[in-house]
């Protein structure tokens, strides 16, 4: 670990179902406000499962007609939040675009295009599909076009393990600055699933929440009467930089990304592990050179399913022992739900904010405390941390990937 | 020719509805590249132009390098296609 180059958080771009910007993100997490509702999907009236949290966007408002043709919903999320991540960290006219890379996590590429044209094909009996179905439907595009709009030339790669996708972009990108292969990383996650045919795929994996009462409370992590997960879209990217960098050019610094533990279950592919993601936990930890003691909030994966918010909450206490049950755990899927292979990116961003504001988001919805899962979850209500110093971002996949992220303050 | 200024207006306006481009600014000596159409973008146009014009194009690609070779070569597969012009 010795002379590795430390990596700072300098840029964050958002483009969430709490609406677009990391400051609006966060202060809509601190309001507890959900994302949550009835979707707007062709076909939705034959799903049983009518809520999601989806991003209210207009394309065209971003980008013109003909580029719009070559553009699919995950990439202009990606473009989107590229963009304000850029101008945030005060990126514009860059001086050495071989030494600036773009590392995206995605977990389905252009589904909504995959889904058009197989409805040209199958249903409409059509000859040809569009000759933009290849990249359009590509897992790497939004990565690419992030690149090709910056001029960024340094290494382009995407990362697709799933729920923690955006968390090893995350992690793999801080390690490519650290050793030193790029001076300056774009890194987060894009997905854009939100279509009948993924939404019944994930039905049957009786794994969706049921719509509640209240549709914007249909995700309630560590909640005893909580049902399964409630799937979500949108992006995020974050600007990452050399330290040293970074300083002299007098750059805002949110946070110091100091540890990334990526390990895998290889137990079982939907099963989470609670040894597995303790493992990773404990490599951040030991990468970040950070104690324990000094972790004073965690941002969970916190899913709310009933195996996954229990085994999350075992796994917190192998890493923390009698230390567990005093640290804030939160799970802001309650409020932004499951953006699959762009969730870590954008609850990276909800942990960076959150050191940044010394402010901890809440875990909203948790109506009934499950004795299973008894540490501290921030419920219903975010609070002020004004000692917080590093903090912990959980994301842990479908497959057994598991990516950690530890950061602290600037 | 009155045939090919048919065919002339109503790519054009088929450009502007499939690319967003402005239909006055669309003349037949504009290059299809300086109107932002890459390989695949004349690809799609022409697609929609054998649904428009109920044509078949040819297997082997035809080089298209500006709007009037676009027209040009329609017209010429509606004369083979459908017996006149």
């Amino acid at each position: 670990m010795a002379n590795r180059n430390l990596v700072a958080v300098t840029g964050l771009g958002v483009v969430s179902p709490l609406g677009f910007g990391a400051r609006h993100f966060f202060s809509a997490l601190m309001n507890g406000e959900s994302g949550i509702g009835r979707i707007d999907v062709p076909f939705v009236d034959a799903l049983s499962t009518k809520i999601a949290a989806q991003v209210r966007f207009n394309p065209d408002e971003h980008f013109s007609k003909i580029r719009l043709n070559q553009l699919d919903r995950v990439s202009q999320f990606a473009l989107v939040a590229a963009r304000q991540a850029m101008a945030d960290a005060g990126l514009e006219g860059i001086s050495q675009p071989e030494r600036i890379g773009v590392y995206m996590g995605c977990g389905m590429g252009g589904a909504t295009s995959f889904e058009s044209g197989y409805r040209d094909l199958f249903e409409k009996q059509l000859s040809r599909i569009s000759p933009y179905s290849v990249i359009l439907t590509m897992n790497n595009a939004a990565a690419s076009h992030i690149s090709i709009e910056f001029g960024l030339k340094g290494p382009n790669q995407t990362f697709s393990t799933a729920c923690s996708s955006s968390g090893v972009a995350i992690g793999e990108a801080m390690r490519t600055i650290s050793h030193g292969y790029a001076d300056c990383m774009l890194a987060g996650g894009a997905e854009a699933l939100l279509s009948y045919g993924t939404i019944r795929a994930w039905e049957a994996l009786r794994t969706l929440a049921r719509e509640d009462a209240d549709p914007k409370a249909s995700c309630r992590p560590f909640s005893k009467d909580r049902n399964g997960l409630v799937l979500g879209e949108g992006a995020a990217v974050v600007v990452l930089e050399n330290l040293e960098k970074a300083k002299s050019r007098n750059a805002q610094i949110y946070a110091i990304l100091n540890g990334f533990g990526n390990t895998s279950d290889a137990s079982h592919l939907t099963k989470p592990d609670s040894n597995g993601q303790a493992r990773a936990m404990r490599m951040a930890l030991e990468h970040s050179q950070i104690s324990p003691e000094s972790i004073g909030y965690v941002n969970a994966h916190g899913t709310a399913t009933q195996v996954g918010d229990e085994t999350e909450t075992n796994a917190i206490k192998l890493v923390f022992g009698s230390m567990a049950c005093q640290i804030p755990v939160s799970a802001t899927k309650s409020m932004h739900g499951h953006l699959m292979g762009a969730t870590a990116a954008l609850e990276f961003v909800a942990m960076v904010m959150a050191l940044k504001e010394r402010k901890l988001p809440p875990t909203m919805f948790l109506r009934d405390p499950d004795p299973a899962c008894d540490l501290d979850y921030v419920a219903n209500a975010g609070r002020d941390a004004p000692k917080l110093q590093a903090a912990m971002s959980n994301a842990f996949a479908f497959g057994g990937s598991n990516a950690v992220l530890v950061a602290s303050r600037a | 020719m009155g045939s090919a200024v048919n065919t002339f207006e109503r790519i054009r306006k088929l450009m502007a509805e499939k690319f967003g481009l402005d239909e006055s600014g669309l003349t037949p000596e504009e290059s299809l590249e300086t109107l932002g159409l890459d390989s695949l973008s004349v690809i799609e146009l022409m697609f929609s132009i054998e649904d428009a014009f109920d044509i078949k194009l040819p297997d082997e690609p035809v080089p298209l390098k500006t709007l009037q070779d676009v027209v040009d070569t329609v017209d010429q597969l509606i004369t083979e296609q459908h017996g006149k012009s």
